[in-house]
């Protein structure tokens, strides 16, 4: 019995052995859920469809898109001003302002203007606190 | 440090105002305290560790009684956590009683926060003694037992197993952490990207995406819908409030904040379980079960004090054996680690200050929110009708900053948080649980490190059955769970086949 549950853990590869364990675990607890959804598995077309036409499209990838150009834009526009966090500042101002005219249900003078000044107050504040006061790093 | 050196006038302030903050949070539907301390934890960096925790545990506190403004006055739950209290609570705003209920709440939710916090300091030092003589494998099997009792507690066990490894696993990926005694070697990196994973994705990023940008994209999924208008809100128009209320409700409330304070010592079990558990033994117990779900006074005690009981429970395996308690508590864990301390069975004997100064922070986050809550009622009632065109881009930018400075300017913690909040939508839509999979990931290279020691010292698989008579006990637990969770699913669908 005491042979049966002998281990020797090689150095060189250990590792992979934790990692390993963790793989077939999780590959026989997936066969099982394989087995037991398979109901739900196979009308998961429909399920998708379902979010997707409920989905606010605009919303949903309107958000992702000004989140991938915010995170793709901070880095280059700050090195035109490099150590200031200007690229942060700038960005911000932008994205959020992008994102509140998105999420607005009604756009007239009086619900834009709070985001037109959330968009310049608010990433203005923060840039300030960290840069100023915590003397952090910003893009 | 002494105690009193860490107790200063700004430690007072900071707690007020995560409190408060932590109040907007649980009131706006759709923002938790989890997110609340997710984007307020890039603030702690120049903090220090006890004013950095002053804050996030005020703003713990506030956001889970704050949750309980709409779900009384909405009949929605600010947070999940509040889910009950809207059972009771919002027909009692019907009939003209919303600021009975909200005050009831509140009382309630500061009884529930004092019993939890006295259970924290009697028990968590108990605890973290009797955990300092754990060896890897005993640390190894806790690790273990507290994704078992998570999986358990899932909505399906299978997958909520399968939620906590894929957690160990992509905590895994990366290097073998020289520093615990590891090889040096990289694993699970796709080529071309040793450069960025080298140490694996960082927590924060991770848990930012989780929470922050995954329910963010949850709100814009379903249009973000509007907020209520002021008019929305009834004001009592009727008699003045009296604490005869409470009459003969002191076991409820007693027997709710213990409830709460349990299931916050359990592992990754949220406030949502310990309200709906605390709420369904008031109904069970009370003499008038029928005026449940109809405006009962006492079901919204029950609720309340239940999911503020939570607070100070799931401190008690975070602050003792460094396991989280809660999603939020996870949250706490990167506060931790951004002062380079260590939670589990030794911080409370090594940082006596700290932990009195914890303390300290929840007694006066519960009296804070008290006395923001009941005494400006009106106000905090207007928080309901924040707009979240305004709130949601400030915390989406937060989440960034959040994400950039966490290893002082990197950009892949900023792709890690939009990778992560991807995740967290799909993961919600494809029915993953996130509790788990959270716990896993914050625990999965300590299960590594006790898992390969143990083999490496003893040889054996056998030593984690043989080790010690708690290595037994822990096994015995395991299986208990597991076996307990199975049969109450079959119970499930057998009662749902008869309906």
């Amino acid at each position: 019995m005491e042979r049966l549950t002998a281990v020797t853990v090689d150095f060189d590869t250990s590792h992979l052995l934790f990692p390993g364990i963790i793989t077939v675990v999780l590959l026989l607890l997936g066969v099982m859920i394989l087995i037991q959804e398979r109901k739900r598995i196979a009308a998961s077309g429909a399920y998708w469809q379902a979010i997707f036409t409920r989905m606010d499209k605009l919303r949903f990838f309107g958000t992702l898109a000004a989140t991938l150009l915010y995170f793709c834009a901070m880095v280059p526009v700050g090195d035109i001003w490099p150590n200031t966090g200007l690229g942060f500042l700038i960005c911000s101002v932008f994205y959020v302002f992008l994102v509140g005219m998105l999420f607005l249900h009604q756009r007239n003078r009086r619900s834009v203007i709070p985001v037109v000044l959330t968009a310049l107050i608010a990433p203005t504040l923060v840039w300030w606190l960290f840069t100023e006061l915590f003397y952090l790093t910003l893009p | 440090m002494e105690f009193f050196d860490l107790i200063s006038p700004l430690f007072v302030a900071l707690v007020f105002a995560g409190t408060v903050v932590g109040i907007v949070f649980g009131a706006v539907p759709g923002m938790t305290a989890t997110m609340a301390v997710a984007v307020c934890l890039p603030l702690t960096y120049s903090l220090g560790l006890a004013n950095g925790l002053a804050l996030l545990l005020g703003l713990y506190v506030g956001g889970i009684s704050g949750g309980l403004v709409p779900a009384i006055l909405l009949g929605i739950p600010g947070t999940p956590s509040s889910i009950t209290t809207t059972l009771d609570g919002h027909p009692m705003s019907q009939r003209g009683e919303g600021e009975t209920a909200l005050r009831i709440g509140i009382i309630a939710s500061l009884v529930g926060g004092l019993i939890s916090l006295l259970i924290l300091y009697l028990f968590a030092p108990t605890l973290a003694d009797f955990a300092i003589r754990f060896s890897y494998v005993e640390k190894f099997l806790i690790i273990l037992f507290a994704l078992t009792v998570m999986a358990a507690l899932s909505s399906n066990l299978l997958i909520g197993i399968f939620s906590g490894f894929l957690g160990i696993f992509i905590s895994l990926i990366g290097t073998y952490d020289v520093s615990n005694g590891g090889n040096g070697e990289y694993r699970l990196i796709p080529p071309g990207t040793e450069y960025w994973l080298d140490s694996g994705f960082s927590l924060l990023p991770v848990l930012i995406g989780l929470f922050g940008l995954a329910a963010i994209l949850e709100e814009a999924e379903v249009g973000v819908p509007e907020g209520q208008k002021a008019d929305d809100i009834k004001h009592d128009q009727q008699r003045k409030f009296s604490l005869s209320i409470f009459k003969g409700q002191l076991t409820n409330l007693t027997r709710s904040s213990c409830i709460g304070t349990f299931v916050g010592i359990l592992p990754g079990v949220g406030g949502s379980a310990a309200s709906i558990l605390a709420y369904s033994n008031a109904k069970t117990f009370s003499r008038h079960p029928e005026r449940f779900g109809k405006g009962e006074p006492a079901g919204v005690m029950a609720s309340e004090s239940g999911n503020n009981g939570l607070t100070g429970g799931a401190l008690v395996p975070l602050l003792s054996l460094g396991i989280p308690g809660d999603s939020t508590t996870a949250l706490l864990i990167g506060a931790f680690t951004l002062q380079g301390i260590q939670v589990g069975p030794l911080f409370i004997g090594n940082n006596p200050s700290v932990w009195n100064a914890m303390i300290f922070a929840m007694l006066l986050a519960n009296i804070f929110m008290f006395v923001v809550m009941y005494f400006a009622i009106r106000q905090v009632a207007r928080i309901v009708t924040v707009p979240k065109q305004i709130l949601f881009p400030v915390i989406l930018m937060m989440c960034v900053i959040g994400a950039y400075t966490i290893n002082y300017g990197i950009m892949f913690d900023v792709w890690t948080l939009l990778l992560f909040g991807l995740f967290g939508w799909l993961a919600i839509k494809l029915r993953l649980e996130i509790a788990p999979f959270i716990i896993g990931f914050i625990l999965g290279p300590s299960a590594e490190v006790y898992f390969v020691k143990s083999l490496e010292s003893f040889g054996d698989l056998s030593i984690f059955f043989t080790k010690s008579w708690i290595a037994v006990l822990l096994w015995v637990l395991i299986v208990a769970s597991v076996t307990g969770s199975v049969l109450l699913s079959r119970r499930h669908a057998r009662d749902n086949g008869a309906d």
